[in-house]
Formats: structure tokens, sequence, C-alpha cells
């Protein structure tokens, strides 16, 4: 608000409203998604790079028609999150560089946490986008697909990034939205923050065990 | 003790056209139960007397000696030296009219905030003088209270990322916690639909990050981040009622 404003009014937007709704139903969503696709890769653990558990977990879906619908339909369920989501992003550079000085002189992680949260986004549209668009369009998914991915030079940099950005971005989407919404209350907040940090590591972790499992163990 | 504290101050007189903002280095002995608030009066009567800033009460009541210590919100009254590093920077609160120094005007900004959130108890009952007062049930006589605590010093917004990027718009924490104190009050008749008019857009709370700057510097540890999750939800859900019944 205008200092000298004595009473500036701003008409109320209906649409906001709906917008924070499609915002976090989008968000969980999404951070569903990648929970089961986190589970169905690491499958590729099971029998020690041997593929057979993921060809038969991804034959099912692709059987199914799950993948060959399932995979645009997340595609364009990241999309729109992005899209309503952006609203928040400090698109100016007057904003950025507002941001950038507050975060920097306050020295508050859950600043910190946002603009993070901020940065892999722009990343996870990128990167993600292009993940989706080499496995949808190379479809079926096989271990020795993927394993002949990783096992390329450019591929396993790629899902170096990829992997770190996309758990942060969910880990910190999770807890602040539970934040935003009251499902993590003032009480709670602490003990909240230490299982998303956890359970962030513990995604990353399973992300990187498969990969060496991918570069290592799998055939191409 | 025995500490020689160096403070780096901002300095800028708003109403001398020659001013330059800058940074004025100071040294001082450090003593014992030294708060802020003594260090800084120390200053001006033994170093500078044109040194500018704020306060009052001196008991973390009034809220005007806020200001922004090594990047933090807080009041000075009740920030002890102890608990600060050797160095120690201040600056004034963002948002609010520089006044000079480390002095701001918050009366302004809040006397406005207070006007847009209409910041009064709305009823159509008349009042009588003479008669009893309503009785109120204990506990929620309580919460209310909890929320009247307010002392307005301006530390959530000062904290406030998003206040950081519109400055000139965003409402603040103080201003949602000022709407919930009359939600939660029976005697106000508003309905959500009334206070979607006030904080039903980017500007109020569907702008709030949730970052909780707020919630982590209120020096009167307000339930902030409680409270706007229910401003949240309640606004989110009474514009959902009318995807419903169509009106």
């Amino acid at each position: 608000m205008l200092a000298d404003e004595t009473i500036p009014q701003i008409r109320p937007v209906r649409a906001e409203a709906w917008l924070e709704f499609v915002q976090v139903l989008t968000g969980v969503a999404l951070v569903a998604f990648m929970w089961m696709h986190m589970l169905l890769v690491a499958s590729i653990n099971v029998d020690l790079g041997g593929g057979r558990v993921l060809n038969l977990i991804a034959r099912f879906f692709e059987a199914s028609d799950m993948t060959q619908i399932g995979g645009p339909l997340i595609a364009a369920v990241m999309l729109v999150h992005f899209v309503v989501a952006a609203r928040k992003l400090p698109l100016r550079v007057r904003e950025q560089r507002a941001i950038w000085s507050h975060s920097l002189s306050f020295h508050h992680t859950d600043t910190w946490l946002w603009v993070v949260q901020a940065g892999t986004a722009f990343i996870i549209l990128i990167l993600g986008s292009i993940h989706m668009w080499t496995v949808l369009t190379t479809l079926p998914i096989t271990a020795a697909k993927s394993a002949g991915r990783i096992q390329g030079r450019w591929w396993l940099g790629f899902y170096l990034v990829l992997l770190p950005m996309v758990e942060l971005h969910v880990g910190i989407g999770v807890y602040r939205a539970g934040v935003k919404w009251g499902l993590i209350k003032r009480a709670s907040r602490k003990a909240s923050a230490r299982f998303e940090t956890k359970l962030a590591l513990a995604m990353i972790a399973i992300g990187l065990v498969s990969l060496f499992t991918f570069l290592v163990l799998t055939k191409a | 003790m025995g500490r020689t504290l160096k403070f780096n101050i901002f300095r800028f007189n708003a109403e001398d056209p020659a001013s330059v903002p800058h940074m004025d280095g100071f040294r001082l002995e450090e003593t014992e139960a030294m708060t802020l608030f003594i260090a800084l009066n120390r200053l001006r009567e033994q170093q500078d007397p044109t040194l500018m800033f704020d306060f009052m009460c001196r008991a973390g009541i009034c809220g005007s000696c806020a200001m922004m210590i090594n990047g933090r919100p807080d009041l000075a009254c009740h920030t002890k030296t102890k608990d600060l590093p050797a160095e120690i920077t201040l600056l004034p609160m963002p948002v609010f009219k520089l006044i000079g120094d480390l002095s701001v005007d918050t009366g302004t900004w809040f006397r406005s905030m207070n006007e847009k959130v209409r910041s009064w108890i709305h009823t159509d009952n008349r009042f009588e003088p003479g008669e009893e007062e309503e009785r109120m049930d204990n506990a929620l006589a309580e919460n209310i209270y909890e929320l009247d605590r307010c002392i307005e010093c301006g530390c959530c917004v000062a904290a406030c990322g998003k206040a950081a990027m519109m400055p000139d718009k965003f409402m603040g924490a103080t201003a949602f916690c000022r709407i919930t104190r009359f939600m939660v009050d029976p005697r106000d008749e508003r309905k959500s639909d009334e206070y979607f008019e006030v904080v039903g857009n980017e500007e109020g709370i569907f702008g709030c990050l949730g970052l909780l700057g707020c919630e982590d510097t209120c020096p009167k540890n307000l339930p902030l981040q409680d409270q706007l999750a229910m401003l949240r939800r309640k606004m989110g859900f009474s514009q959902i009622r009318h995807l419903f019944s169509g009106k």
C-alpha cells in the first residue's frame, strides 16, 4: 500500500481464489505422480538391474494405454501448474532484484526455500519437457532403452541435474502447500520441515542408486 | 562483557536537501544488560546528537523502535546486544516512508491499512449505553484478544518477501491478522463475501507466498501462520461455493 494513500481500493478478483486451488491441486497431483514415478523407476533395483520388474510394469501401463494417455496428461498438468504458479514468480527485473537482496540480507530459511522453489521451476520446465518428449516419442519404455540413454555421455549429467531439482521442488512444494493451507500448523511446522527434508533426501538417494544401476548393472 | 561494539548505521535526513544516504560507523563499549535502545541513546548522547530513531515505551509495547537489525526486523528495545555479533548494521525498515536515519512513518501506513480492512465491528445493532454488555465466552474473548495484541510495529511487513516485491500494494500479515480478528468476533456481522471484497486478490491473501518471514519475526509472537492459512481457506472456499450455487 502507498504510505500516503488513504484507502487504496483494489477490486477483488474471484478467479484468484480458483487459481489458488488449481495451483495447489495440480501441485499435489504432480507430487503424487513424481513419487509413483520414482518407485517405478526404482524397481530396476529389485532384480539388480535385470530389468524384468521394470519391463513388466512398463508393459502393464502401455497395454492399458495409461502411458499413452497419462503421459501427455501429466505434461499438460505440469504446464498448467507452471502457468498458474508463475503468477507468483518475480518476472520483472525490479522484482527479481528486490527478492534477491531481501533474501541475502534477511538470512531466513523459508525465504531461501522459496527462491530455490522458484529457480528449480524453470529448470524442471525445460529439462522435464525434454525428458517427457524423449520418453514418450520412443515408446515402449524398456529397461534396456533407459540404460542405453543413461550410459550415453550427456544424459547422465542431464538426470544428475534434473533429479535434485525435482526432489527439491517437490519437497519444498509439499511443505509450503501445507503451511499455506493450514495442514501444517505452527505447532507441527518444525517436525514437518524435518520430515520433508528427510523425504527429499531419501528420494534423491533412491534416484541416485537407480541411476547407478542403469549406468553400471543394466544391459543397454 | 567488555566488547567494543561496532555500529554501521544508515544515515539520511529527508528534510535536508544536501543530505545523501550513506552509512556511518560508530564504536561503543558494551555494558551489562545493554539493549539496542540503550546503545542508540548512548550514541546519540555521547557521539552524535543528530542521530534519528524512534522510541516510546522501551518495553516492547508501542512498536516505535522497529528497525532492521543485521538484516532482520525487530524492536530495538527488546534486542539485547549480547545476542548480537560485535558488528551491528542498522537500517530503517523498508516499505514505510523514511523520516530520517532509522526513523520511519508506520502511522500513516497503518491508518491506511486499518481503513482499507475496515477495522471496526460492523453491526446493525444499536448501541444502548444503559444496557448490560452482551456476555461472551471466555475462550472466544481470549482468542480475539490474542489477535488484538498486534502493536503495529511493521516487522511482519518488513520481513515479507512479497512486500519487498510489491512494496506499494501488498497488504501484509498485519492486515490479514486484523481481518481474522473481526472474522472470529461474533459481534461483526460481515459475511465471507464482504471480507473477500477486501482481501480477495493478488494484493491480499492470494498474493501471500507463505514465506513465513512474518511468523518468524513478529516480536509479539502472534499466530500469523495459522491465521493466514485460515484466511486463505475461508476466502478460497467462499468463492468455490459460488461455482456450485451459480451466483
